[in-house]
């Protein structure tokens, strides 16, 4: 009897994948003008994130970056001596505290001045303010690093430290991107001074989608501005304030650009992040790098990635309600 | 139905312009496709030989030995009739005329000179060896290719440039650089006797430069010894030598960094490291040694560190960029700074000037505890393993450089009517009457006046027959070129080792980070060795050195 049961289970399992195959192939042709603008896409994704992939394979050569030559086969030879090396771990760990600790300072303050601007009430004032807060966002990070440079100097040419000095706070100029405990809190303002503005945008979109009815309501239920800030705001903004933590988590090993602009020999422990490792890795060597050991470090760095990638997906499913990102 | 048609046509255009911009290349992309088969097949056979050369050595070196007496005997009688190429294929950095101030005129006035068709792969000067290295990796490798000291080396090694000793020996260039008594510079570039590519002028590198008026200002004498040249400083930072009515507003001396990003990492600060040297070094019994680990260097760290703590260095060294110590120097904030010998002399003058300052200058000789200022080793041209005629680019490219005549006057000068003319006219507030040479306006930024194409006039090989720009050249840029000239020492050729790709990045981080930590007082100069120690700085060095001595 359960035998006839599994044969006929199996017959209608065959006839329903052939139903599904048949249904795939005619949902496509149905689709094809879909399928036909995503082509481009996929060739674009095929060719420079795909392909480029296979070059991952260098991670366990020798491979010295000269086409024709020889590359000699090392197994994870590469890995264990990045494993070993004490600047690998503190740039790994740098990375994360970098990152990590950027992004919720960023989001608590784009939160916060999205919050502000939404209770402005001259449209004129508010539209000024939001330009002015998204202009640092557009200039480049070497700009960037030129002006904060100066404006930090320990010299009498520096603002801040002048500003101090004329204040009594201190007696000399603080080197502040040129001291350890400097250096991390300076960086941390600079990017809050220079994406906070962009960052801005779309918290101000879900709150321009709050329906007014809701906030009429709480008004005639004798709601203050601060009770419908709390009980009507946060809750809308809520969904929003996660997605853009999870969503950026997961970049947050690509740091790159805004540590190298503002980091110095003097700080390298603090602030040397896994991409300035490999850039050192490769111009400091002083002869042709290695290029299998900055692959490895390279693919480590992807992977570590792709780990944050899925621990955001189950964490989104988790608060929002089965709901993932990828 | 008409919009998906719509969209099914712009959904194929783009994956066709997707596919084309991917495929899309200029008519040189057959030749270079090629290239690479040949390249890849040439290094192939590279290893293949080396391999073989390695299992049956003395066969070998038997067969070289009549190679080289038959090749001689050839090469007599050869002598003019080496094969002229139909195109040449070159790389190079930013100091040739780029696109922008008349690289054309230059290639077309060349291609004129030779009858020779030539490519020029020229990426932007800052990006320039992250180019080379991709143009490596992908084994599109041009004829010829401007390498820096390190490159040169390390490629070398790995088989990929030609080996032109024979046909150097002997050749017209080497009579030139042998008669101007320049072969010890050739000789200096060979890797275990052999030459692997040619520098058509010195490396340079940096002497001091004191501004007189403060000097004067102060009634002081140029320096000769560590301990006046520190006072000067001292003078310099304390008393009012820019004469603007306020002491201790000033600086003694500026860098960028406390040490150099590449070899010979010491040329902005000769006093303080004096007989100092943080890098891989060979003696004069021939062996190789980590200059970093020597009592030298730990001296040379404290006097940074106490200079830097009695405030007579500019504080801002270590995230000053060299464009800030100009800047700086040219505004008046401190009074000495090493910098390149030649042409940048008149530079740091006419900027100064500009500024409304005094812009003498005093070019010191090296101070006694220096001895002498380092000369870095001049980038080279190399002709690559992917080139398919080796002698004739060498006769009809290298050889020409220096020609003593119209073809070195291009590499020197540029073009006539461009970058250069002998027309009776004014430019940029100079006036120059017919038949005298003078440089142009540069077409990127106005106002200035070029003063060289790719070669320094000062500092070539073998100078031009008649050199028209003699002249024009300054006085302080020919005595700054003089003096360097005449004290200086030119830098070890670096030489790659297995050991030295594998920890050289971590040992050089480490040093930088602990030199920096010493000059900022952070950390004493015995704390930076046990850091050093602990942290596998000196294990690292050994093994280079281990690697560099066997």
């Amino acid at each position: 009897m359960s035998k006839k049961i599994d044969e006929q289970t199996k017959k209608n399992l065959a006839i329903l994948k052939e139903a599904n195959k048949r249904s795939t192939i005619k949902r496509m042709k149905k689709y094809r003008g879909f399928y036909v603008m995503f082509l481009p896409v996929f060739v674009l994704a095929l060719i420079f994130h795909y392909i480029p992939m296979i070059g991952n394979i260098y991670a366990f050569t020798d491979y010295k970056g000269i086409a024709g030559m020889k590359v000699n086969w090392v197994g994870l030879e590469n890995f264990a001596k990045m494993f070993s090396m004490a600047a690998f771990h503190s740039a790994f760990w740098n990375t994360l505290f970098l990152s990590i600790i950027k992004l919720i300072l960023n989001t608590g303050a784009a939160v916060i001045i999205s919050l502000f601007l939404n209770e402005m009430v001259n449209i004129h004032f508010k539209k000024i303010t939001q330009t002015i807060i998204y202009l640092p966002h557009f200039m480049s990070w070497v700009v960037t690093a030129s002006v904060f440079t100066l404006i930090l100097s320990p010299t009498s040419e520096g603002m801040v430290n002048t500003l101090l000095l004329k204040a009594g706070l201190i007696d000399k100029g603080i080197y502040f991107l040129a001291e350890d405990t400097w250096w991390k809190p300076m960086f941390f303002v600079i990017n809050l001074w220079k994406d906070t503005g962009w960052g801005t945008i779309i918290f101000l979109a879900t709150l321009s989608g709050i329906s007014p009815d809701i906030y009429e309501a709480a008004s005639i239920d004798g709601a203050g501005r601060f009770q419908k800030m709390r009980y009507i705001t946060m809750p809308a903004l809520q969904n929003t304030i996660i997605t853009v933590l999870i969503l950026n988590l997961a970049k947050v090993m690509n740091l790159f650009e805004s540590v190298f602009v503002l980091q110095n020999d003097a700080v390298l422990s603090t602030s040397n992040v896994l991409q300035t490792y490999v850039y050192y890795q490769t111009f400091n060597s002083g002869t042709i790098p290695n290029y299998g050991y900055t692959t490895a470090v390279g693919l480590t760095k992807s992977i570590v990635g792709c780990i944050l990638v899925l621990v955001c997906n189950w964490a989104s499913k988790k608060v929002r309600d089965g709901r993932g990102i990828v | 139905m008409k919009k998906k048609v719509l969209s099914t046509i712009l959904a194929l255009t783009m994956t066709a312009s997707v596919l084309t911009a991917c495929g899309s290349s200029d008519s040189a992309s057959t030749d270079t496709a090629e290239q690479t088969e040949e390249t890849t097949e040439a290094a192939e056979e590279t290893a293949e030989e080396a391999t073989e050369e390695e299992a049956t050595e003395e066969t070998a070196e038997e067969t070289a030995e009549e190679a080289t007496e038959e090749e001689a005997t050839e090469e007599t009688a050869e002598a003019t009739d080496v094969e002229k190429p139909e195109k040449i294929t070159m790389m190079v950095d930013g100091t040739l005329v780029t696109q922008e101030n008349g690289r054309d005129e230059f290639e077309a006035a060349w291609e004129a000179l030779t009858g020779i068709d030539l490519e020029i792969n020229q990426p932007d000067h800052d990006a320039y060896y992250d180019q080379v290295g991709q143009v490596m990796a992908s084994g599109e490798l041009p004829d010829v290719i401007l390498l820096d000291s390190t490159r040169y080396t390390s490629y070398a090694t790995m088989g990929v440039l030609a080996d032109i000793t024979d046909i150097y020996e002997g050749s017209d260039l080497q009579a030139k650089v042998s008669a101007a008594g320049n072969d010890a510079l050739i000789e200096g570039i060979k890797i275990d006797g052999k030459l692997y590519g040619f520098t058509p002028t010195r490396g340079n590198g940096c002497v001091t430069y004191v501004k007189k008026a403060w000097l004067d200002n102060l009634g002081l004498e140029a320096p000769t010894t560590y301990e006046e040249y520190t006072a000067m400083l001292e003078a310099f930072t304390t008393g009012d030598p820019d004469g603007n009515g306020v002491d201790g507003d000033t600086y003694g001396v500026s860098a960028a960094g406390f040490i150099g990003g590449e070899a010979p990492y010491i040329n902005y600060l000769p006093e303080f490291y004096q007989d100092a040297y943080p890098g891989f070094y060979q003696k004069d019994d021939g062996t190789w040694a980590d200059g970093f680990t020597e009592d030298a260097m730990k001296e040379a760290l404290q006097r940074i560190a106490d200079a830097n703590a009695a405030g007579i260095i500019d504080p801002e060294t270590l995230t000053n960029g060299t464009s800030d110590c100009r800047n700086k120097f040219y505004e008046d904030k401190f009074g000495v700074f090493t910098y390149w010998a030649g042409t940048w002399a008149t530079n740091l003058k006419t900027n100064l000037e500009a500024n409304g300052l005094d812009g003498e200058l005093v070019a010191l000789e090296p101070i006694a505890e220096v001895g002498n200022y380092i000369e870095r080793i001049a980038p080279v041209w190399c002709i690559t393993s992917a080139c398919q005629n080796v002698e004739g680019v060498y006769k009809y490219f290298i050889e020409t450089m220096l020609d003593g005549a119209d073809v070195q006057m291009l590499w020197q000068y540029g073009v006539e009517g461009v970058h250069w003319s002998t027309a009776a006219e004014e430019v940029c507030g100079n006036t120059y009457a017919e038949g005298e040479f003078h440089m142009l306006e540069n077409l990127e930024k106005e106002g200035t006046q070029y003063t060289k194409n790719h070669l320094d006039p000062n500092l070539v090989l073998s100078p031009l027959d008649n050199d028209p720009g003699q002249d024009a050249i300054a006085e302080e840029a020919k005595s700054a070129a003089e003096l360097f000239s005449a004290n200086s020492v030119v830098a070890d050729l670096p030489i790659t080792t297995d050991a030295m790709q594998q920890y050289n990045g971590d040992l050089t981080t480490l040093k930088n980070e602990l030199v920096a930590n010493v000059a900022q007082g952070k950390i004493t100069v015995d704390e930076a060795y046990e850091q050093f120690e602990s942290q596998g700085g000196a294990e690292w060095s050994q093994a280079i050195v281990d690697s560099l001595n066997q």
